[in-house]
């Protein structure tokens, strides 16, 4: 602990504070964590079923995953205030027809669970 | 005076830095395929086809073996290529499981939309791709005709992403080097943010290529051209941490010059050994993940790293400047280390000599 403590009085003379933030020569730059985990699940309003196949993006951005055999998705993506989501059944009559959904988180953490119901068409 | 306070602190600085011995930077050489045959190849890394992928599961179970990681703690895969491995999103998932941070450094051959957005979805966090010139310069030294198009549709993808802590890095050779400014106007067009500079280290296949080193005045000509750029504010130029750069020191970086490998910068290899960065002289191998833990060879070995009184001799010997270089980047060791490979020092001394 005194030893870091003493890091940062040195470091602060040197007016290196970059030091703590360094990157290997021929490795990447520091990633600052600035990302939120969301997951969840995609059921069927009527038959309460998941649903597979359902395109979960986020708007103003090329990120989307699809939902898996049990209606679930995961996926990390940049923290940012009121991030919309838009959940949207893509795959015509395969795993049914569904009415497509945009969601806005307002109070975004590190981690969301999102539970999603849409409704049949 | 001021200056001079400030080297003192940082010399005390990196003196603690050693005796701390945090490990933030865990590079993984996840496997020596690679899907393009540059020129230079072998003056960073080891490419030898004969060892198969490292299991993730056998790196995922050296990285439990550490018990303090401190809050920037990153993985960082590298190759080869890494993109060839198909399951590098299953390895950054199960990272992200337990709290850490993963990065990629790629020659982007293979970076496309889908690819963007599998590894964005896995909680990648930053991206480093090379980008070695203008078309012509770049398709010669990766000797590829089709590399230039799609490292910059890779380079315009990550640039798109608010997520990503992204740069590009250029090897400056005697093709590119007149080309530095057309580079840096295509970055910015690209809307990079990060542009970092390096040399080629006459090693591997780039020992006998003379194209590829920089002459003196060439050297210190992309001292100037870093220093001057920094000026600006289009984007942030740097030159890589290679090496100790004498009178250029505060001009072209964040910060002084200092090799953390082995300080803070551990890797894992592709037949599991345990060094600091992937291009260092693989004599230097501290251990093997396969019979020793990770963390106990990081904490009680790297000797050679902590303390590098060694480096003294050769040129280093008598040098008035060894207290602020440490016998400059640890990757300039190799062969029969009697020598410092490459100083930059020496280089921008003789380009100085030779403009009077």
């Amino acid at each position: 602990m005194k030893s870091r403590f003493i890091r940062k009085i040195l470091g602060g003379l040197s007016f290196t504070s970059a030091l703590f933030v360094f990157q290997a020569c021929y490795g990447t730059p520091q990633d600052f964590g600035n990302d939120l985990f969301v997951e969840g699940q995609v059921k069927a309003k009527i038959s309460g079923l998941p649903i597979k196949g359902i395109k979960v993006s986020v708007a103003d951005n090329l990120q989307y995953v699809t939902t898996d055999e049990d209606g679930k998705f995961s996926f990390y993506t940049e923290m940012i205030q009121h991030l919309a989501l838009k959940f949207q059944d893509t795959d015509s009559t395969l795993n049914g027809l569904y009415a497509g959904k945009d969601t806005v988180l307002a109070d975004v953490t590190e981690n969301v669970y999102l539970d999603i119901i849409l409704e049949e068409k | 005076m001021i200056s001079s306070l400030k080297r003192v602190a940082f010399r005390k600085f990196r003196e603690s830095e050693v005796q701390l011995h945090e490990l933030n930077y865990l590079f993984w050489e996840c496997t020596t395929r690679c899907n393009l045959n540059c020129r230079h190849c072998g003056s960073d890394c080891s490419k030898d086809y004969s060892y198969p992928d490292m299991p993730v599961d056998d790196f995922l179970a050296a990285v439990d073996t550490i018990k303090e990681r401190p809050e920037n703690f990153t993985v960082v895969f590298t190759g080869g290529e890494p993109l060839l491995r198909k399951d590098l999103e299953s390895c950054g998932r199960a990272l992200r499981k337990r709290g850490l941070r993963w990065s990629l450094v790629t020659n982007g051959h293979l970076y496309d939309e889908q690819r963007h957005i599998s590894l964005l979805n896995a909680g990648l966090g930053a991206l480093t791709i090379s980008l070695d010139g203008l078309e012509a310069s770049h398709n010669w030294l990766r000797n590829n005709d089709k590399s230039f198009t799609k490292v910059i549709h890779a380079i315009e993808l990550a640039a798109s992403s608010g997520r990503l802590s992204f740069d590009v890095v250029t090897c400056v050779n005697q093709k590119n080097i007149s080309e530095l400014a057309q580079i840096r106007d295509l970055l910015v067009s690209a809307n990079v943010k990060s542009w970092r500079l390096f040399t080629i280290i006459p090693i591997g296949r780039a020992a006998g290529d003379q194209e590829l080193q920089l002459t003196d005045d060439q050297f210190a000509e992309l001292m100037d051209f870093i220093a001057l750029q920094r000026k600006g504010k289009q984007i942030d130029v740097k030159f890589s941490c290679e090496g100790y750069v004498g009178k250029y020191e505060p001009l072209v970086r964040d910060s002084y010059f200092f090799c953390r490998a082995g300080i803070n910068i551990g890797s894992v290899l592709i037949d599991g050994s345990i060094s600091a960065c992937p291009n260092i002289d693989r004599s230097f191998t501290q251990g093997n993940i396969y019979r020793d833990n990770l963390y106990e060879v990081w904490l009680n070995k790297f000797l050679p790293f902590r303390n590098r009184e060694w480096t003294k001799k050769g040129k280093c010997a008598s040098c008035k400047d060894y207290k602020d270089c440490w016998g400059n980047g640890f990757h300039n060791w190799h062969g029969d280390m009697n020598d410092v490979l490459v100083c930059h020092k020496e280089k921008i001394e003789h380009a100085v000599k030779n403009q009077h």
